[in-house]
């Protein structure tokens, strides 16, 4: 799950192998986000490229969980899309002449850390649990198609989606503590490795 | 309330904020839950959790690396090798560019500011033996190396062919704004500079090319152009305007 422990010295065959093995892991999802985001897969392979090369210069986040890793890597990719489109809007010739819609929201600031956090949570539940909402939630399978999907009956994924959800409150309540000090929703108090916040803001 | 019951009802609760249920078994949710108050926050509680997950794109679930990525990959494993060799070139004070003008523009063959429906990042053809869709190997000793300007968000790929004592450039630049006269200029390891080809950067006029391009930024240009730089001397290749300011300059790597 983890990611291996990289050298902090960055050279030659190990920054290689570091940019190859996120791009391995992790490249599909960051691809299709991207291309979703942007609408256009040159863009895309550009801000995925930027996410990379972000990912190299800040190995240290990569020795989190995989889940985080990817929320991590996510949120990077999508807080330079939306930079780009602020970029874009501050420039007061061509807010007149585009008056496309920002592709994400564009407060990103909170949003930033939950993505992390909730794929981090999600990794700790047990892959039978994380799998029934991946299904239903993520995939948008019936209970009959994820049944299918998962080969356990109609009514275990009724009950297992239940207690997935219930298993994801116990590992925010027990992760979070109190979640004191952050503008966040009551029972879903922070969590984050870390190192990775920083380098997300 | 029958013990037993209250847990059938209970165990739907997640699949009722989930939204999956079918339309009897709503039914049944609701109707238990309007006299159980207990299950009312039960269903409170895992709402916040359904919000949670959507904080989390479904893409966040694809596994494994990107189809048809090969490009993007040796871009990026190119960028850092520049970004390395840059970073050690500047610690040996080699940094300093010098100001000599540059010098003559030789066979410019033509830039097109690249509109339509054309990809203008697409990166020029890939010489690296890893990528086996090219269609014929370019020429021994063709090198790309790619990078973005933290400062100005300019960014180039670069491909350099060697022929006699001289290089064909081949350069796809996105991120310099609308209407800046542009050099593309070729830096040997003296320090001279040769300009490859000049452009003015398109405006939004032919934006709309840039289909739902989030990057938005100016249009880009895919250009090429020659210089009188022995292949082995290039050093490196920037994009500046009339008054000498740098948008981006790409390392380039020393011939295998």
């Amino acid at each position: 799950m983890a990611g291996p422990l990289w050298p902090r010295t960055r050279r030659g065959a190990t920054d290689e192998a570091l940019i190859r093995s996120v791009y391995e892991e992790h490249g599909h999802a960051l691809l299709a986000y991207a291309t979703r985001l942007t609408g256009d897969r040159a863009t895309a392979e550009d801000v995925v490229q930027e996410t990379l090369i972000r990912a190299w210069r800040h190995a240290e986040v990569l020795v989190n969980g995989k889940g985080s890793v990817r929320g991590w890597l996510l949120t990077v990719a999508r807080n330079i899309i939306t930079d780009r489109y602020r970029a874009k809007a501050a420039r007061p010739q061509e807010v007149s002449g585009a008056a496309a819609a920002p592709p994400v929201e564009v407060d990103h600031a909170d949003s930033v850390v939950d993505t992390m956090t909730v794929l981090g949570a999600l990794d700790q539940l047990s892959p039978e649990h994380r799998d029934v909402l991946k299904e239903l939630y993520y995939r948008q399978l019936s209970v009959a198609e994820a049944a299918d999907s998962l080969g356990i009956p109609a009514g275990t994924v009724k009950s297992r989606s239940h207690y997935a959800l219930k298993a994801l409150r116990e590992v925010f309540r027990q992760n979070g503590g109190a979640g004191k000090g952050r503008r966040h929703r009551s029972g879903r108090p922070p969590q984050q490795p870390a190192g990775l916040r920083e380098v997300v803001a | 309330m029958n013990r037993q019951r209250h847990e059938h009802e209970e165990e739907l609760l997640g699949p009722y904020v989930l939204g999956v249920l079918d339309a009897e078994d709503v039914r049944r949710v609701e109707e238990h839950v309007g006299g159980c108050l207990r299950c009312r926050e039960e269903v409170a509680a895992l709402r916040e959790m359904e919000a949670a997950l959507g904080e989390v794109p479904a893409e966040a679930f694809l596994d494994g690396p990107p189809v048809g990525g090969d490009l993007l990959l040796q871009r990026t494993l190119r960028r850092v090798r520049g970004e390395a060799a840059a970073a050690r070139r500047r610690r040996w004070g080699l940094a300093g560019l010098a100001a000599a003008a540059s010098l003559a523009a030789v066979f410019w063959t033509g830039a097109r500011v690249g509109g339509g429906g054309e990809p203008v990042a697409a990166p020029p053809p890939d010489p690296s033996p890893a990528v086996t869709a090219a269609p014929s190997p370019p020429p021994a000793g063709t090198r790309v190396a790619s990078a973005t300007d933290p400062g100005t968000g300019a960014r180039m790929t670069v491909k350099v062919t060697p022929a006699a004592k001289w290089v064909r450039v081949h350069a796809a630049v996105t991120g310099v704004p609308p209407g800046e006269r542009c050099r593309l200029v070729v830096v040997s390891r003296d320090g001279k500079r040769s300009t490859a080809g000049s452009w003015v950067v398109g405006g939004q006029a032919q934006a709309g090319g840039q289909g739902g391009a989030a990057g938005g930024e100016a249009k880009g240009a895919a250009l090429d152009g020659s210089a009188w730089v022995d292949p082995a001397d290039v050093r490196e290749v920037l994009v500046e305007n009339e008054s000498g300011r740098t948008f981006v300059s790409v390392p380039v790597p020393a011939a295998v």
